[in-house]
Formats: structure tokens, sequence, C-alpha cells
């Protein structure tokens, strides 16, 4: 596979979100605020290219019957370094706080596990990286369209800034997870009529 | 080199989960620092937003550095008592000493089991008082800060924090301002049993009426939660009694 295409083709023709359908869980839970969003998206982004990047230089080393095993340990060890180093910082530490236990779920989140068996296991360990990185950047792009819609609808700021007008009554529902759900829907219908090769017969 | 046979794969496990280990240990000590501070900014932040100081979005936009300036301005006096009412130690002021979590955790032990413990009480020099609650919740522990006014007994405000109760039901105990601000006027039974209780119903607040008593509502849908809570407020002002006992005293002289 060539370069580009590992690299923009998570981001939209196969993302991870909106294609192959994995991670929805957390991005209904954590598309509350843009802050948060972001904080996931680079999170995911990190755990997912540096633990492909880990593997893919392992990977011929690994013995085969405790791969999975392997692979969980290497996940696990970059999400705990993750929220360790969230929960350091003054400016990250209130939203480590706000995204609670999703920062310790991406260990479950089945993109990070799916590429690391999909692709870093039998690729060169920079493509691995790259891999990683753009799918983590594709999730998150998601993740940042819902949260734009969430917190614009269901609190009137943006970043934590006030963009509706003072009189604008916050929606109620669209903080809730389910709306998260309806959008993610409609992202999902949009691609699938820009991208024809997706719709069944 | 075969990759599969036994003694390669026990060998190369072990060697994974030792250097992970090493990994994990060596950032959590270089880390650990910077983390406590920021835990210790939260504390107080709790404490302050109970005491009606501020909101709790008003001290997350400060910044660490202003919340414990706003403390050290407003702080009186903080000390530690025992089952007695009587004071045990001041804590150290200067370097505004509080009491973390992890203390609390340790206290709560001894104040379940009724005898020998030392916990904390932060006067504010406008005459609230502030103490904390500890105790466990559906899936983990759940803590909080309630300010009482000088008379020792009227609730000026409550501050609630979890570990990890359920988003939406449990986890409102901290996210629902209605919630804690039901605390506010309401008063703390202290010498009778239960002293505050959380119920299902039984407290309601028609409009324009306030009804002064040691009730609030439970949270729908969080049972677990609300019994978790009611428990830890219980057990904890039970064995502040005797303290505010005394300040009852002092009050009437």
């Amino acid at each position: 596979m060539k370069l580009k295409e590992t690299i923009f083709d998570p981001i939209f023709k196969s993302n991870p979100i909106t294609v192959l359908v994995l991670g929805i869980c957390s991005s209904l839970a954590v598309t509350v605020t843009m802050k948060g969003a972001l904080v996931m998206a680079l999170s995911v982004m990190a755990v997912c290219g540096i633990s492909s990047f880990i593997l893919s230089t392992l990977r011929n080393t690994i013995p085969g019957r405790v791969r999975i095993i392997v692979q969980l340990v290497v996940v696990a060890m970059m999400v705990i370094l993750v929220d360790q180093i969230l929960k350091s910082f003054e400016a990250t530490f209130p939203i480590d706080k706000q995204l609670s236990v999703y920062i310790s779920l991406i260990i479950t989140n089945c993109i990070v596990m799916g590429r690391i068996e999909a692709f870093a296991l039998g690729n060169k360990p920079i493509p691995s990286l790259l891999d990683g990185l753009a799918n983590g950047a594709g999730y998150g792009l998601v993740l940042l369209i819902v949260a734009f819609f969430r917190e614009l609808l269901g609190s009137g700021t943006l970043f934590g800034m006030q963009i509706m007008p003072a009189s604008y009554v916050t929606n109620n529902l669209v903080i809730l997870p389910p709306f998260a759900l309806i959008l993610l829907g409609c992202i999902v219908w949009v691609q699938r009529s820009i991208q024809k090769d997706l719709q069944e017969k | 080199m075969n990759t599969n046979s036994n003694l390669y794969t026990v060998i190369y496990t072990a060697i994974i989960v030792t250097v992970v280990a090493a990994v994990l240990a060596f950032v959590s000590q270089s880390l650990k620092d910077k983390q406590e501070a920021n835990e210790k900014a939260e504390t107080i932040s709790q404490m302050l937003t109970a005491g009606g100081f501020g909101s709790k979005a008003e001290f997350q936009a400060l910044g660490n550095a202003k919340v414990l300036e706003t403390y050290g301005n407003e702080i009186g006096e903080a000390f530690t008592v025992n089952a007695e009412g009587a004071k045990v130690a001041d804590l150290d002021l200067e370097h505004k000493e509080i009491f973390s979590r992890s203390q609390l955790k340790a206290q709560n032990y001894k104040v379940k089991d009724g005898e020998g413990y030392e916990i904390p009480v932060f006067k504010f020099k406008n005459g609230i008082t502030v103490v904390p609650v500890y105790g466990a919740g559906l899936w983990g522990p759940i803590w909080g800060y309630i300010a009482f006014e000088a008379d020792g007994k009227t609730i000026h405000g409550a501050y609630f924090d979890h570990e990890s109760e359920t988003a939406g039901l449990g986890a409102k105990i901290k996210d629902d301002p209605d919630f804690q601000a039901e605390f506010v006027g309401e008063q703390a039974f202290f010498g009778q049993s239960p002293v505050f209780a959380i119920v299902k119903g039984g407290a309601p607040k028609e409009e324009g009426k306030s009804v002064v008593d040691n009730q609030v509502d439970a949270i729908t849908g969080a049972t677990m939660t609300s019994n978790g809570l009611d428990a830890a407020i219980n057990t904890w002002l039970g064995a502040y009694a005797a303290y505010f006992g005394t300040v009852k005293e002092e009050v009437e002289e």
C-alpha cells in the first residue's frame, strides 16, 4: 500500500468510525464539549500511533501464541502514560477529570487493537506509525464534528466561549448521548451519499 | 530462532512485562509532585465551592495559583478534632495543609468505628466552617465538603465528588448544581439519628415555601449512590457531632 493512501484513507475513505464502525461507545461519551473531544482525539492518536510503532518494531520477535497479550500490555502502557501525563498538567487536569474513565477505556477502543492486528503486525514501523496516527486522526475528526454541534446547540459555546446569543435556550437533548448517535448516523449518511461504493446493492 | 517454543514465550513475556512496569514506575514517580499539586488545588477549590466563595467553574478558570491564594486569604483556622470534639492539632496554614483523599480514606475506617479518629475542620474568616465527608458510592469512593454557618447547624453549601459513579445518574452528585443547591439552608440535627437524610420523595420543596429540616431528595435512578452519600454524610457528620456541640454552647453563651 502506498504511503499516501496509508495516511489519507483512514481520514475519509475508510474512516474508523463511519465506515469500520469502531469506537462508537467513546464517541458518544466524550463529545459533549470540544475541549474534551480534542483531548480525547489527541490521546487516541498518540496511543494508536506509538503502540503501532512499538509493536511493528517488535513484530518479528513476538511469539504467536501470546500475540494479543503482548499487544494489550503495550497498549495498556501507552494509555496509562497518556493518563498520567494529562493528570500532571494544570491545563489538562480538569479535562482528564471530566473524561474520567474514558481515557482509561481507550485500551478497549477497537480502533487501537484493530489497526495493530490488521496493519502494524504486517508492516514496517514508519508506515505503522503513520497508519496509527491517521486512524486516530480519522476518529478525532468525527469526534470534533459531533462535538461541534453538541457543544454549540447544547451549551451555546465552543471551546467554552459563548457563541450563541444570551437569549438562546440550550437544548438538553443534544447534551445526552442519544443525540450523538443521531448525529453520527447523519455523518454516515452524508459519507455514503458521497462515496457510492459503500452503498449496498 | 523458534519464536513458538515455550521457553522463548515465557522469557519474552517476562521481559516485556518487566520493561513496561519499569517505564510506568519511572513515569509515575517523576510526575507525582505535579499530580499532587493539581489534586490539592482541586480539593481546595471543592472546599471553597462548598463554602460559597465561588462556583467550581470559576475556580477552574482561575487556575491553581489563584485558588491557593483565595484559600490563603479566606481561611481563618484549620485544625483536627477527635471523637470528644476537642482540638487535637493545628494544620499548617502557611503551607495550606489540607486533608488529601487518601488521608480521608484512612480516617474513614476509624470514623466508622466511632473512635480514635482525628478529622479536619476548616474555619473561614467569615464564620463558615467546612468539613469533609467520605464514603462508598456504587462503583467507587465518593466524598465531598459541607459548609456550615456560624451557628454550627445550618448548611451554607455543599460540594460532592466521586471517582466512578454512573455518568448521568450517580454522577449527578457532582454534576447537578440543583442537587447540591438542595442542601443550602437545611440543617444537620447533631446529636440525633439520623443527623441528615437523603430520602426518596419525602422532602418536597413546595414553591415559595422552604421547609427547613434535615432531609433532601435523593437522585432519581441513582438509589445506590444516594444511599452511599446518605451513609457518608451521616457517618461523618455524626463524627463531628461532639465538635459542633461545643460550637453551639459557645454561641448560646
